[in-house]
């Protein structure tokens, strides 16, 4: 089973934060990269996939410039079999979620799994909009999985209040993998070096239409109204009861 | 980041009589092992917290005379002009980091053994020391107050000229000015005893006659104990203290209180086991109420939102530090960056102290390996040269203290990739659980610290709930491999009194049972008996006992020594532990050593009866605390099975193995031991330690 996985170099805070010149995006100098969390995840899902039907295909795919081939490298240190990357400008999920979708038509693998969402941008959708643009069926926030060699699958998904949805599927189908699904592996040193040798595909992708456009980006403005409690942790919990008692009063 | 306004107080200059101190940060005197005997060694050592941002640095106690000679212990001297010299490198290299230098003027009374100088000690009473046994003072009469008031003004004199900002007249830890003031020490019936103003009067004059001589341009410190928890025989804060303050304050630039005499000292440099950061503000805190002059104080303070309160509350104008400035000379500098968790707080275990008390060797601490090691060595704890073999990716087996520490220093020492890799779902190693015994919660800092420092580091990877045997080490692409793994408690009573294993004893048994079994396993202790077998000798069986006692066992504490938990003296530990023993109904049986160990009970002997009687204890557990292990298996079988050709074939250059797993010793060595590969990955053979400087005496020439 040939399954393709949508991975995410994914940007983090550090302690301090400026943004650039042009005030709509945070200045790189103080970003952090890596593999996007749910990624690990659900690259791990595929990886077992392949493993219990004993053959298959792995292929990590994403969108970016030539310095977010460190996360395709980490898939194929993992055991992926291919990493592709589609340069592209694209920045918004729909955008992203067209030049993935080439990727996957050329593909045409039984499987394509995301990341529920990202821990950068936190939207959810690129996911939905990829099923969505190949007109594939799609499971979301899966936290299990199950597919055989007979064309069709089943996973469960996560609900509100503990409930769990258990769905079959057809394939090929786009599922967005929850993180807990499993517990990831580690890449060894060996394997780390020998992905660092591997080939990546690059092919491109115009970016199309984006689907919106980032205006200003900002901290917002402390507002009024905060009250910052402070003393040993006695004084700071009398006060807090003290509070409560007000507010139920 | 930037600093916290909150902390901005902390950061206020004060003036101390004709000197002005740039932040509230003060490096109360403490001892190092280096004295005025190994002048780099001191100056380094100073200097370090001066540039980590200290706002004032003292010495150790110092002797003024040959008369008050500690040795075995290793104290500052300024007996003449070559101390002079030597101290004045020490101050030299802290006034270059704008900090301000003090000499804690220091007469030992009949507590100064004079090992080395065999003078005579004096004192206002001959009464044996209650600290250092079999030591005696000169009673002193008017002439010999005199000569030793001219001791301290003539110390006075060359402190300034070696180029002290602050001088102390130093009385707490009960050495000769708190001696006339307590009643313990000051039997006299002349006017230099009985009344509060006759037992004030030496230290009194002493510091009229110190003020005198340097005060026009050297400030005067006083340090003095406001309580010694002896009652009416001890000093007393409303009886003593407080008057005494009122009679000498115009005379007196800063006060410097804290608690206890010195055979309990550990009530001032108290043991996180059992007291809190803080613990001496109320006595502080009376003080700065009747004084015009700014008060200091030590309280283990390594939370800087506790240093502002204090001083915001009027308990304190000046946060001193002793343990914490060791733990993090960097300490003042990372509040003022806003780096707080970047802080390597002090755990409160006392193994500084213990090493004063053992008398000779240098500091160490468990959290900071680089402390005492400045010159010798040229370590500094917030700096680290780039690894000539960095190119390597190294494998660390196993997260405990050697392991954390071995791989954050080789991460910082930019090193390609670390992988750190541990069986165990959470770090630490036996610091997973040592810290849940009775009082030592404090001491999970030495993971904390690690985990964080760990965390922010981008070329340092850690893969916990992970077991790797020898073939997944020799195939995972490390260039450089460390084995971390540890020790653990012998299972079959092998001890260092018989050399042998106890006749009966296996921890596979279930009445008997190893410390890792009940703290880590959970394996149950059966019945309501146990006799726990000590043969360490520090804080593992004593700590067991409290813990099973507070279960409600009937708990008896059984050792080959002399004394139950004897390091645990050391580390000032003891007397308080002692009382909780006690207090918890716990048996403790000296020199005794199991010959057999049988279900529901435990046959012992007297280790020094001849005839070998034995005495049966009922026991329906056995913990064995006899000896540890290292768990070297998995190196052994790298070494000697796999082999180091084959390792090589697999590209693995190197091998090496750091802490318990080379040979079990304090968690402090354990660190020491990671630290110092990692800093030594790039030498010629790092498994052998580098040479570190001697400050010795070199013969030039035939004699």
């Amino acid at each position: 089973m040939k399954v393709v996985v949508c991975v995410k170099q994914v940007a983090a805070l550090g302690d301090e934060v400026e943004f650039t010149a042009d005030g709509r995006d945070v200045d790189p100098d103080f970003l952090e990269h890596a593999l996007n969390e749910w990624d690990a995840y659900s690259t791990e899902a595929a990886l077992r996939i392949r493993e219990a039907l004993g053959s298959g295909e792995v292929v990590a795919v994403t969108v970016g410039g030539g310095k977010t081939e460190a996360v395709l490298r980490r898939c194929l240190a993992m055991g992926a079999d291919r990493g592709v990357r589609i340069e592209s400008p694209a920045a918004d999920p729909f955008a992203i979620a067209r030049a993935l979708a080439s990727v996957v038509e050329r593909e045409r693998p039984e499987l394509v799994l995301c990341g529920v969402q990202s821990s950068d941008s936190v939207q959810a959708a690129t996911g939905a909009a990829l099923a969505g643009l190949l007109d594939l069926p799609c499971v979301a926030v899966v936290t299990k999985v199950d597919v055989g060699g007979d064309g069709r699958g089943s996973a469960h998904r996560e609900l509100e209040g503990g409930l769990l949805d258990v769905v079959d599927f057809d394939l090929p189908a786009v599922l967005t993998i929850q993180t807990g699904i499993n517990e990831p592996r580690y890449a060894t040193l060996r394997a780390i070096k020998q992905a660092e040798q591997q080939e990546i595909e690059v092919l491109s992708c115009p970016a199309g239409e984006p689907a919106y456009s980032v205006r200003r980006m900002f901290v917002p403005v402390r507002g009024e109204g905060a009250e910052m409690l402070s003393g040993s942790p006695a004084q700071i919990a009398a006060r807090i009861a003290e509070i409560v008692n007000e507010r139920l009063a | 980041m930037p600093r916290d306004p909150k902390h901005d107080i902390l950061f206020e200059p004060i003036k101390i009589g004709p000197k002005t101190m740039k932040n509230r940060f003060y490096q109360i005197p403490h001892c190092n092992g280096y004295g005025s005997e190994k002048p780099f060694n001191q100056a380094y050592f100073r200097a370090m917290k001066a540039e980590g941002g200290y706002g004032a640095v003292c010495t150790e106690y110092c002797s003024i005379s040959p008369e008050s000679d500690d040795t075995h212990r290793i104290s500052a001297r300024l007996w003449d002009d070559d101390d002079v010299k030597n101290l004045g490198l020490m101050c030299d290299m802290v006034h270059e980091q704008g900090a301000l230098t003090a000499a804690e003027l220091w007469y030992g009374g009949p507590h100064a053994p004079c090992m080395e100088s065999r003078a005579v000690p004096r004192g206002p009473s001959q009464i044996p020391s209650d600290f250092e046994h079999l030591t005696y003072c000169k009673e002193m009469d008017k002439d010999d107050i005199r000569a030793v008031q001219k001791m301290y003004v003539d110390a006075a004199k060359r402190a300034r000229r070696a180029g002290f900002d602050i001088v102390y007249v130093y009385g707490s830890h009960s050495y000769l000015p708190q001696q006339f003031l307590t009643p313990y020490y000051n039997k006299r019936t002349d006017e230099y005893g009985g009344s509060i103003e006759n037992r004030a009067r030496f230290w009194r004059e002493t510091i009229e006659q110190v003020k005198e001589a340097v005060g026009d341009d050297t400030a005067i410190a006083v340090r003095m104990s406001t309580d010694m928890f002896m009652g009416e025989a001890g000093t007393q804060l409303e009886r003593d203290c407080l008057p005494f303050v009122e009679l000498v304050d115009e005379l007196v630039d800063v006060w410097d209180i804290n608690v206890s005499g010195i055979s309990e000292w550990g009530e001032d440099a108290t043991p996180s086991r059992f007291y809190p950061a803080g613990r001496l503000l109320p006595w502080q805190a009376a003080v700065k109420a009747v004084s015009k002059k700014p008060v200091l104080g030590v309280g283990r303070f390594t939370n800087p939102d506790m240093m502002a309160d204090a001083i915001r509350a009027g308990q304190l104008d000046i946060i001193a530090t002793c343990r914490p400035s060791i733990a993090d000379p960097f300490l003042p500098m990372k509040i003022d960056e806003g780096r707080l968790d970047d802080i390597r707080e002090c755990i409160g275990c006392n193994v500084c102290i213990s090493r004063w008390e053992i008398g000779g060797p240098p500091i160490i601490c468990t959290q900071n390996a680089t402390a005492g090691e400045e010159y010798r060595r040229g370590w500094h704890p917030e700096k680290f040269t780039h690894a000539e073999n960095s190119d390597n990716d190294v494998l660390i087996v196993g997260a405990g203290p050697a392991g954390m520490e071995c791989a954050m220093v080789l991460g910082k020492r930019g090193m390609r990739r670390v992988h750190l890799v541990e069986a165990e779902a959470e770090l630490g190693g036996g610091m997973r659980w040592i810290p849940q015994l009775p009082g030592l919660g404090e001491w999970a800092r030495v993971v904390n610290y690690r985990k964080i420092q760990l965390d922010k580091l981008k070329n340092v990877e850690v893969i916990s709930g992970t077991r790797l045997d020898a073939k997944g080490i020799a195939e995972y692409g490390a260039e450089i491999v460390i084995v971390a793994t540890g020790s653990y408690w012998a299972t079959n009573g092998l001890n260092g009194c018989t050399h042998d294993t106890v006749p009966g004893a296996d921890a596979a048994l279930p009445y008997c049972l190893t410390p890792e079994q009940i703290m880590d396993e959970g394996k149950p202790v059966p019945g309501s008996r146990v006799v726990i077998v000590d043969n360490d000798g520090y804080f593992m069986g004593i700590s067991l006992a409290e813990r099973l006692a507070l279960e409600g066992k009937k708990v008896t504490l059984m050792t080959h020594l002399g004394h139950v938990a004897p390091y645990m003296h050391f580390t000032l530990e003891a007397p308080n532990q002692h009382r909780k023993l006690h207090k918890l109904g716990i048996e403790t049986v000296t020199y005794h050593q199991p010959s057999r160990i049988e279900e529901g009970r435990l046959v012992a002997t007297h280790v020094y009866d001849e005839e070998g009687h034995e005495r049966s204890f009922d026991a329906d557990a056995v913990v064995l605390v006899t000896q540890r292990r290292s768990n070297e298996a998995l190196f052994r079988q790298l070494k000697d099975e796999t082999g180091l050709d084959a390792l090589r074939a697999e590209g693995v250059e190197a091998l090496y193995r750091v802490g318990d797993c080379v040979a079990p010793r304090l968690i402090a060595d354990a660190v020491f031991d990671g630290h110092r590969l990692a800093r030594e990955i790039d030498s010629d053979d790092p498994e052998t330690p580098l040479p570190f400087k001697r400050e010795r005496h070199v013969v030039s020439a035939a004699v």
